[in-house]
């Protein structure tokens, strides 16, 4: 075998690793009710605020947690808990995308996603911000 | 009805517009005309001229669109939307720029403005290739003018979208009632640029990055001009000093998009594997690759088919990044990709075309394609070369392929959402990969072209390996590397460096002049060992000093990773080997400054060492963003930003405070009461009260009460409260205290006993302002920016020499 027949093969397998750590690393959009059927395994979740349930954040309690209850694509409310700090502006949100699981009865998100809408009204959507409750690192 | 509307400037907008249309027209003609002229007949002559004198035209009309709008926007005319969605009239001068390039029109404009450049650089350089190169140019650039033309075709299909639409012609302002108004502009302002982009890295990050963008363009249409003239390698000389230049150009476009991320954003470092950062930093490694096989081609003659392939592919996914970051289709997965302005089936359409074009050239020419019979030998520098290149390949590839999860969805259906954690999905396959890099980037230069001794090799790479080695035991041991993936890679990038010192000094014998690559070897080598000490010792020191335990509000879930602090104001708490103040806070403007001073404390006194003034903005676009603020030494960074704080404090204040009665006590003089914030000292009465001062009658009976109210920082004042008989009522004047949020009043006079029974009412949560903060050290970071800059000085060096031989 010559050695540019063993180095092709040695690049796709290498390749062929790649896609398949992708596809193992990455996560499902998901609902709730998914979440809820499998405890411990983490999925993004799209939703809405909901605006009239009780948004606690007390940072003179804690100042890594904030909760809130969020409606998802399905309708499903649920209560949520972020170990962070409560993002700026968070009541004006019109969508959340939130990456997290189902633990001890509730959703613990480690990452927000939210979008807010432009304070001027042109019809223009507002940009993503992210919150993430932990500092990225090696 | 047709409005005369007064005050708007239509000749700007025609002339712009007009502009627009010749560029287009003028970018068309030259590249059919060059088409034709490099077919070296007869009319070879014409034909070439008329190219000529097409794409010089082409050149001042994109000149003359550029001046048009930086003219709009120096001059305020907010009838024109663009100029009204990026500037206003407040806007400082020097911000200009940045609005200019803040739109996607604006940024197409200014790719379209380096293409003009380096077209006009070519045309007087390129010699006998002009007319094959300066055709694919040109057919890049009508595709770009596309994207600005603004012409309806019937109701449906929409060509571009122009900078130079009337505000009342916009779809999304067409029928609101103001603008029925004939002298609407007399109150008409801009919306203003975003005033997260007024800073000094919108004014010089997106030129650099779009240079290096446009500069892919010209090693791309050599490569295509030399597949289609069957001139197979000829076409290398001219194009690697471009090559180089472009890596250098892209290189320092994405460390200062890293840089700029790091200094006011605050995702908590310069990396963060963000789609739109991958989009560019992808094709930067291709274009690596490419420079690299270039000169084992040029030496050897051999992988000219991974030449070409390296070649185009950068500029495709160049093509390929534009069509993600603004076709909307990243949606939610990025923070910073461009709003969606409709222009998807265009970009695609940009793409495949020159996707197709490469692809069709290369099957054609495959045949003719000269490859190499004999096997490299082991021992030679072009095999491991080109084993660098692979690697470069694999890496750009899972780089490219999980970046691409949004479009892997359009195309299967399929509803995967990117990795949960992305930094460390990139990082497991990335480090292990950078590790064998370094290893191959230490080695290769001391392998010869052809075949070398395998013993030479091992002798001179011996006293670099020992310096490494001793090296990587002294800083693992210090900064306690126990894992062995970090170690490998603190070992490999060390060896890398000194490997490449060592042959720069012994082998070239510290000549500067030929020593481009070892040079730009360092820098990177630099660049990943700063990376590498910073982000995986990076050093949360905000946390673990904080609050009550989560566990006693009943969630017993993994809220373990605690970075964030609650600091009150005044309060002093430690962090590492500070101690940290929440001083106060400063408005200016859109933004709000938080004051935290970091002190050191020797035999009981506190010294300030320095104040960190992070902040937060009120921005009317995104809502309140918080920037960091970072303090540089030598050897770390403490880099720090509020994650949560009151921001609407002048609204707090204006609230009726109510105040609580607490407590009620006799006083005889010289008692002390004690509240909340304050000990209150009855020091004597006073008969002869100021009756005039204190608003009394003249029947009125009235004693007065000295007090003195020492606060919690030992600070006294003295203040009084008067006990006043006016006929069969009695009542007390009150002392209030402001600051304290303490009111004092007497409710009556026991005169048998000498004393006076007082009331507290204080504020009932007696306000206290605080912020949530984070804040990390970054170790060594700074090699990381030096190493940018040995890496830039590397390539100028190498692309000098090529200069020269070519």
């Amino acid at each position: 075998m010559k050695k540019t027949h063993i180095l092709a093969i040695i690049v796709i397998a290498l390749a062929i690793g790649a896609i398949m750590t992708t596809v193992s690393d990455s996560s499902t959009y998901s609902n709730f009710k998914e979440a809820i059927e499998n405890p411990g395994t983490e999925y993004h979740v799209v939703g809405q605020l909901d605006k009239e349930s009780e948004l606690m954040y007390d940072p003179e309690v804690d100042a890594n947690l904030f909760a809130f209850n969020m409606i998802d694509n399905n309708g499903d409310n649920h209560r949520v808990h972020f170990a962070g700090s409560k993002p700026q502006d968070f009541e004006r949100s019109e969508q959340i995308v939130l990456v997290g699981k189902y633990e001890n009865d509730m959703f613990q998100a480690s990452t927000i996603l939210m979008k807010c809408p432009s304070k001027y009204n042109e019809g223009q959507e507002g940009e993503m911000q992210e919150f993430t409750a932990k500092t990225a690192s090696f | 009805m047709d409005i005369n509307y007064i005050g708007e400037h239509l000749w700007a907008g025609q002339l712009g517009q007009i502009s627009i249309i010749i560029a287009f027209v003028s970018a068309f003609v030259a590249a059919i005309g060059y088409a034709f002229a490099s077919r070296n007949d007869a009319a070879f002559s014409d034909w070439k001229l008329l190219s000529r004198s097409a794409f010089s035209i082409h050149i001042l009309s994109v000149f003359s669109i550029i001046g048009t709008l930086l003219y709009m926007l120096y001059n305020g005319m907010f009838e024109y939307h663009y100029v009204w969605q990026h500037s206003n009239s407040e806007m400082p001068m020097r911000y200009i720029m940045s609005s200019f390039w803040e739109g996607q029109e604006g940024s197409f404009l200014l790719w379209l403005f380096w293409h003009a450049v380096l077209g006009a650089i070519l045309l007087k350089t390129s010699k006998t290739w002009e007319a094959p190169v300066m055709s694919v140019f040109a057919m890049v650039q009508m595709f770009l003018v596309s994207m600005v033309l603004g012409i309806n075709l019937g109701d449906v299909i929409r060509i571009g979208s122009t900078p130079f639409l009337l505000l009342r012609e916009h779809p999304d302002f067409m029928n609101l009632p103001f603008l029925q108004n004939a002298a609407y502009l007399d109150r008409l302002d801009g919306r203003g640029l975003n005033p997260l982009l007024q800073n000094y890295w919108m004014t010089i990050h997106p030129p650099t990055l779009f240079l290096g963008f446009a500069s892919t363009l010209v090693p791309f249409a050599f490569a295509i001009a030399g597949l289609w003239k069957k001139k197979y390698t000829e076409w290398m000389k001219p194009a690697l000093p471009w090559t180089y230049f472009g890596v250098m150009i892209l290189g320092t476009g994405i460390l200062m998009g890293g840089a700029w991320a790091y200094e006011a954003l605050s995702f908590g470092g310069f990396w963060a594997w963000d789609p739109v950062e991958n989009s560019s930093l992808v094709p930067w490694i291709t274009l690596v690759g490419a420079a690299h096989v270039m000169v084992i081609q040029k030496n050897r003659g051999q992988s000219l088919i991974m030449t070409f392939v390296l070649t185009t592919v950068t500029f495709i996914l160049i093509l390929y990044s534009t069509f993600l970051t603004r076709s909307g289709i990243l949606g939610e997965t990025s923070v910073h990709a461009f709003t969606d302005l409709g222009m998807s089936g265009q970009l695609l359409i940009y793409l495949l075309s020159f996707t197709f074009l490469t692809i069709f050239l290369l099957i054609i020419n495959w045949k003719d394609i000269p490859k190499s019979k004999d096997e490299d030998s082991l021992y030679s520098r072009e095999f491991w070369m080109f084993i660098g290149a692979l690697v470069l390949v694999i890496s750009s590839f899972q780089i490219m392929f999980t970046t691409s999860i949004p479009v892997w969805n359009k195309l299967l259906g399929t509803n995967l959402a990117p990795p949960l954690d992305p930094i460390a999905h990139f990082n497991s396959f990335q480090i292990p990969l950078a590790i064998i890099l370094s290893l191959l980037i230490a080695v290769t230069q001391y392998f010869k072209y052809k075949k070398s001794d395998p013993q030479q090799i091992t002798k001179a790479l011996t006293i670099p390996f020992i310096i490494s080695l001793i090296g990587t035991a002294a800083i693992g041991y210090a900064m306690h590397y126990r894992n062995v993936m970090y170690l490998a890679m603190l070992f490999t990038t060390l060896f890398l460096i000194c490997a490449n010192a060592y042959y720069w000094l012994k082998m070239l014998k510290g000549k500067l002049k030929i020593a481009g690559a070892s040079v730009a070897h360092i820098g990177f080598g630099m660049i990943l060992l700063g990376a590498f000490l910073s982000t995986s010792k990076t050093q949360v020191i905000s946390m673990n000093t904080s609050g009550t335990d989560v566990e006693s509000l009943g969630s017993k879930g993994d809220f373990s990773n605690r970075e964030n602090i609650l600091m009150m104001k005044g309060d002093t708490l430690r962090m590492a080997d500070y101690f940290v103040t929440y001083a106060g806070k400063k408005k200016e403007g859109v933004n709000v400054f938080y004051q935290v001073d970091y002190l050191t404390k020797t035999d009981n006194t506190y010294n300030l060492e320095f104040s960190l003034y992070p902040r937060v903005q009120t921005n009317p676009r995104m809502g309140n963003i918080a920037e960091p603020d970072t303090k540089h030494f030598l050897h770390k960074d403490i880099y720090s930003f509020v994650t949560y704080a009151e921001v609407e404090t002048e609204e707090a204040k204006n609230k009726p405070e109510e105040y609580k009665k607490t407590l009620t006590e006799s006083l005889a003089k010289g008692d002390t009461l004690i509240t909340s914030q304050a000990f209150v000292i009855l020091t004597g009465f006073n008969l002869e009260v100021d009756r005039a001062k204190s608003q009394l009658l003249e029947d009125d009976i009235a004693v007065e009460l000295l007090l003195t109210v020492i606060d919690i920082n030992g600070k006294a004042q003295n203040t009084s409260t008067i006990f006043v008989i006016r006929g069969n009522k009695s009542f007390g004047i009150p002392a209030n205290l402001e600051d304290l949020g303490l009111r004092l009043v007497v409710q009556k006079i026991i005169p048998e006993d000498g004393k006076a029974e007082i009331s507290v009412y204080e504020k009932p949560d007696n306000y206290r302002e605080f912020i949530v903060m984070q804040a990390m050290i970054f170790p060594w970071i700074n090699i990381l920016w030096a190493g940018c800059l040995v890496m830039i000085i590397g390539t100028i060096l190498a692309m000098r020499r090529r200069l020269k031989t070519a």
